[in-house]
């Protein structure tokens, strides 16, 4: 197709502003789809469907035929909405021309759509503003314009008034797209480069990479070179996706499809590399490549030590699908053998677990997730620790960094103040505040990370009643004055439980999870100690009084199988206790950190 | 044991009918018979029982029903060796209802030699009279819900009636022919002291009641009782409290010649309620009236059974079996397998414990290393120490 019929771009909006409806009215305009027999078409996990988001992003190729009466080619690139898909996103943004910036008339802008906007105009993308919702009846089109003027400094005159659900605005948004968004600029006849943008993992074909072409072209039977690992490979299959498979013969400069080549590894199709030719290579990789760093870190356990060779097989599996996964072997004393993981935030790390349940049917115990922290020790050397019972004693210890945020919290006036007060609370460093509109403030702080994995967004949204929208980059690391709090049940330290804190914050936190391991860890038949303590120091303790009785008293022909099934249930709990000394202590003992009430 | 004549006009379906091919069931073994009277004179906090305070003609209305659903059982023709009627409040119903429905049973059932017929009773709801006219319709054994002597707790409780009442009920049924007399007491009563509750104790023995349940109060979940727990308004003796005051029960009945059975139950030798004892010894029960659970085989084997729940509510109950229906709530299919776990959770209650033979290994030795269980000629029973523990001695062996 010639380039100069074809518009590449993709739809940045904050969660819930209607972009996976949008993409779905988009889709059966141009006749891909008919009717909506499933929701949100884009959305191809049962995962993604129950929670409302993009995880793994796909492109869809249309054919559009404008009010002029040309076809053009269009190729919706569909990016994951949350934070910590941040990089894949960019590197879909790459893939495109223009944008559509959806926002939602009765939200206005929120902090995603900041986030993912910037990141657009910094990539030189044409946007195209598209205000959705129109059809709801407290829908305020002067503020959301307003809005995206102030707090992304784009000219919002032309916005699109449109609502997905009703489909009003849909046949102004396609002619925008072939009127506003530039045509792709690649030389044809120059050597291939294409970008990978995402990728996922086919039991049959290998890893099929999703493609950018920008210069040169692709063919079955050509031989492929990975310009950051200089791995080569033959091309397999080329096409599109419309949104099934469709093979082609070729795909060339300008346009959206896979390619696949008998890649064995995911990891061999990484999201940012440029795919170039074996034979005819080209001098410079598109720019950009980068290896996706794990985030955030936790322990994974299997509850049943048998199944440790069962979560190793599951955690392989599932990373052949997600390269961003990292994983290696370790052991607790408390949980025995298990893997530290890492993962791209809270929300992937939350995934792989629903996955691993659910998908491999395992039974596991995480633990409480951890940032990776920079240890500068007294003889010079630096060490890298992700799991914190691997904190060297504090003598040794020089000077420990941390990773820290930018994060960035849209809120309305009123709540202004809570949410500084949340923001201090978390060692939060104010930056600045900016006004969309006279109602909304933009706040910008620089926060630890390990203070967001703790329940910051939780806090934030319940403090805020809701209102408030929340987004981060990665700003680097910097010192901080930490120190590990380890927990002890009847003197035996739980290495799974130990944590590293600030120390300022070092006493409270450790005397709430006191306070929460009492909850959660049933009585026993024994008083059991539960004690914080820095080195050999006990800074907060409590005791779980023995069970002194358990029995039931009356017990006849009516009570029968209701009373089996209280003990077959006492059974089965006590089969997921883990067993620390004498001590039993259930799974979400491990958590209680991440539970912890401030 | 008298010779019952049925009242004239009790109908026609007196006979069951016997659906050719039906099993012989007069060659099986016997069951227990459990009647459930669903009505009570107000509920009372701490029970969940399926008990209703309802007056009126539902009432009548429930009593045919029930004797209905009992003369057309699909148990008709078994053998029944004991007959309970419990509740709600059995008393509550005029003593001819009692009757009839006793009555029904016998006609259902054939007896076996040394049959008891135990009905539950509300001090507050008997006199003399009526308890003799239930003595001379076959009712043998009286269960009285004393629940506690101390006028407080009686009110604390709900219950409709008297220290006095109590003391009245045991010389009435005394004077109307009844020997075998059970008193239920509940401890760890809201602010009860452990002196309290022996005074209790003692003043229950005074009475000599030839069998004691000693039940400790336990919430509920859909009680008002549990309502205060939650709310933090019930000030209830903590858990080592209870073990003191059943220890002492444990003690003083001890003394008192009444022999530990069952961990809530005591008794003078022979004097033990049979019923209930088939209850822990895994036999087969039918049960008749709103509510009431069944357990029997479905045919000549002994696995699988049918555990049935009869309808709740008294006029759901009704209509259902008006409309010549089983008026079955639930229904379970029980296995061997699950059968032998209950054997297990419910034989462990009593004293004669259960065989060793099929028991978990570890499950046993981990016991009998903490001391909860001992072995004696094949047989595993608790000690003394383990009655305190015993949920966690079925789930272990079970």
């Amino acid at each position: 197709m010639d380039q100069s019929r074809i518009r590449n771009f993709c739809i940045i909006a904050h969660i819930d502003h209607g972009k996976s409806t949008l993409a779905d009215r988009i889709l059966e305009r141009t006749g891909l789809v008919r009717g909506t027999a499933q929701e949100q078409m884009l959305d191809t996990m049962d995962l993604e469907r129950e929670r409302g988001i993009t995880i793994k992003m796909t492109a869809v190729r249309l054919s559009y035929t404008a009010k002029n009466g040309t076809e053009y080619e269009f190729n919706l690139i569909d990016t994951p909405g949350h934070v910590d898909f941040t990089y894949e996103v960019s590197r879909a943004l790459y893939a495109c021309e223009g944008a559509l910036l959806l926002v939602d008339a009765t939200q206005g802008v929120e902090a995603q759509t900041i986030a993912n906007a910037s990141m657009a105009m910094n990539q030189n993308l044409e946007i195209i503003p598209v205000i959705n919702k129109v059809d709801l009846p407290h829908a305020d089109i002067a503020m959301a314009k307003e809005e995206i003027e102030n707090a992304l400094a784009i000219e919002a005159g032309d916005a699109i008034p449109a609502s997905a659900k009703t489909g009003v605005g849909i046949d102004e948004i396609l002619e925008a797209i072939v009127h506003r968004i530039p045509p792709p600029q690649g030389d044809p006849t120059a050597p291939l480069r294409a970008l990978i943008f995402d990728s996922h993992f086919d039991n049959y074909q290998g890893a099929v990479a999703y493609v950018r072409v920008v210069d040169g072209e692709v063919r079955p039977g050509d031989r492929i070179r990975m310009m950051s690992t200089g791995k080569t490979f033959e091309v397999d299959e080329v096409g599109v996706f419309r949104p099934r498979l469709e093979r082609f013969d070729v795909l060339t400069s300008g346009e959206v499809g896979f390619v696949t080549a008998a890649i064995k590894s995911i990891g061999d199709a990484s999201v940012g590399d440029t795919v170039t030719s074996a034979e005819r290579p080209a001098q410079q990789p598109l720019p950009g490549y980068r290896k996706a760093n794990p985030m955030v870190y936790c322990g994974l356990y299997p509850t049943d030590a048998d199944q440790y060779q069962e979560l190793r097989e599951a955690i392989e599996k599932l990373q052949m699908n997600d390269a961003s996964l990292a994983f290696q072997p370790e052991t607790s004393a408390a949980l025995g053998f298990g893997f530290r993981c890492g993962f791209l935030g809270l929300l992937h790390m939350d995934i792989a677990r629903e996955r691993l349940e659910r998908e491999f049917d395992l039974d596991l115990i995480l633990t409480a997730p951890s940032v990776d922290y920079v240890v500068h020790l007294t003889d010079g050397k630096i060490l890298d620790v992700t799991n914190p019972s691997e904190m060297p004693e504090t003598t040794k210890i020089a000077s420990i960094d941390e990773p820290v945020v930018h994060a960035t919290v849209l809120v309305p006036n009123e709540y202004v103040g809570t949410v500084m007060t949340l923001c201090q609370d978390r060692r939060g460093t104010y930056q600045r505040t900016e006004y969309p509109s006279p109602n909304r403030a933009i706040l910008h702080y620089q926060l630890p990370l390990a203070e967001i994995l703790l329940d910051f967004f939780d806090k934030l949204k319940s403090q805020t009643k809701g209102y408030a929208s929340f987004d981060y980059e990665l700003a680097g690391n910097v010192a901080a004055d930490l120190v590990k709090v380890d927990i002890l049940l009847n003197g035996d330290l739980v290495d799974a439980l130990s944590f590293i804190v600030n120390k300022q914050f070092a006493y409270y936190r450790g005397k709430a999870i006191v306070e929460q391991l009492r909850k959660v860890v049933p009585r026993q038949q024994f008083e059991v100690r539960v004690q914080a303590a820095i080195g050999a120091k006990v800074i907060a303790a409590d005791t779980i009084k023995p069970f002194r009785k358990n029995v039931i008293a009356k017990c006849y022909g009516g009570d029968v199988t209701r009373k089996r099934k209280l003990l077959e249930k006492q059974k089965a709990g006590k089969k997921r206790m883990k067993q620390i000394g004498a001590v039993e202590v259930p799974q979400e003992a491990f958590l209680s950190v991440l539970k912890v009430a401030e | 044991m008298t010779q019952l004549q049925s009242p004239g006009g009790a109908g026609g379906d007196r006979c069951p009918r016997r659906t050719p091919g039906r099993l012989d069931f007069q060659a099986l073994t016997p069951v227990a018979v459990y009647v459930h009277i669903p009505f009570c004179p107000s509920k009372c906090g701490y029970c969940d029982f399926n008990s209703f305070a309802m007056q009126g003609e539902i009432v009548p209305r429930t009593v045919e029903a029930t004797e209905r659903s009992i003369r057309r059982s699909v148990s008709a023709g078994r053998p029944c060796k004991t007959v309970f009627f419990g509740g709600g409040t059995p008393t509550l119903l005029p003593g001819s209802d009692l009757a009839r429905l006793l009555l029904a049973v016998l006609d259902t059932h054939p007896t076996t030699d040394g049959l008891e017929v135990t009905t539950e009773c509300n001090p507050g709801t008997v006199d003399e009279a009526k308890l003799s006219e239930l003595r001379a319709a076959g009712f043998e054994r009286i269960s009285l819900g004393a629940q506690s002597f101390q006028t407080h707790d009686l009110i604390q409780l709900g219950r409709v009636h008297s220290p006095t009442q109590t003391f009245e009920a045991v010389r009435a049924a005394r004077r109307a022919g009844f020997s075998r007399l059970n008193l239920d007491l509940i401890f760890g009563l809201p602010g009860q002291s452990l002196a309290a509750w022996r005074q209790n104790l003692v003043q229950a023995l005074e009475l000599e009641p030839n069998h004691l349940s000693l039940y400790c109060l336990t919430i509920e979940s859909n009680t008002r009782f549990c309502r205060y727990w939650n709310r933090g308004m019930l000030d209830l003796p903590d858990d080592g409290a209870q073990v003191e005051m059943y220890d002492a029960a444990v003690e003083v009945c001890a003394e008192a010649g009444l022999r530990q059975y069952e961990i809530s139950n005591f008794a003078r030798p022979g004097e033990e309620c049979r019923h209930n004892l088939a209850y822990w010894r895994g036999e087969e029960y039918e049960g008749y009236g709103p509510g009431a659970v069944g357990c029997v085989r479905t045919s000549a084997a002994a696995w699988p059974r049918r555990r049935t729940t009869r309808t709740k509510h008294p006029a759901r109950f009704s209509d259902e079996v008006e409309a010549g229906l089983e008026a079955v709530c639930e229904e379970e299919a029980l296995d061997e397998l699950t059968g032998s776990f209950e054997r297990v959770m419910l034989g462990i209650r009593l004293n004669e414990g259960i065989v060793a033979d099929g028991l978990s290994s570890e499950g046993l030795s981990e016991v009998l290393r903490r001391g909860w269980a001992a072995v004696t000629a094949g047989r595993v029973a608790l000690t003394p120490a383990g009655r305190h523990f015993c949920n966690e001695v079925a789930a272990a062996l079970a």
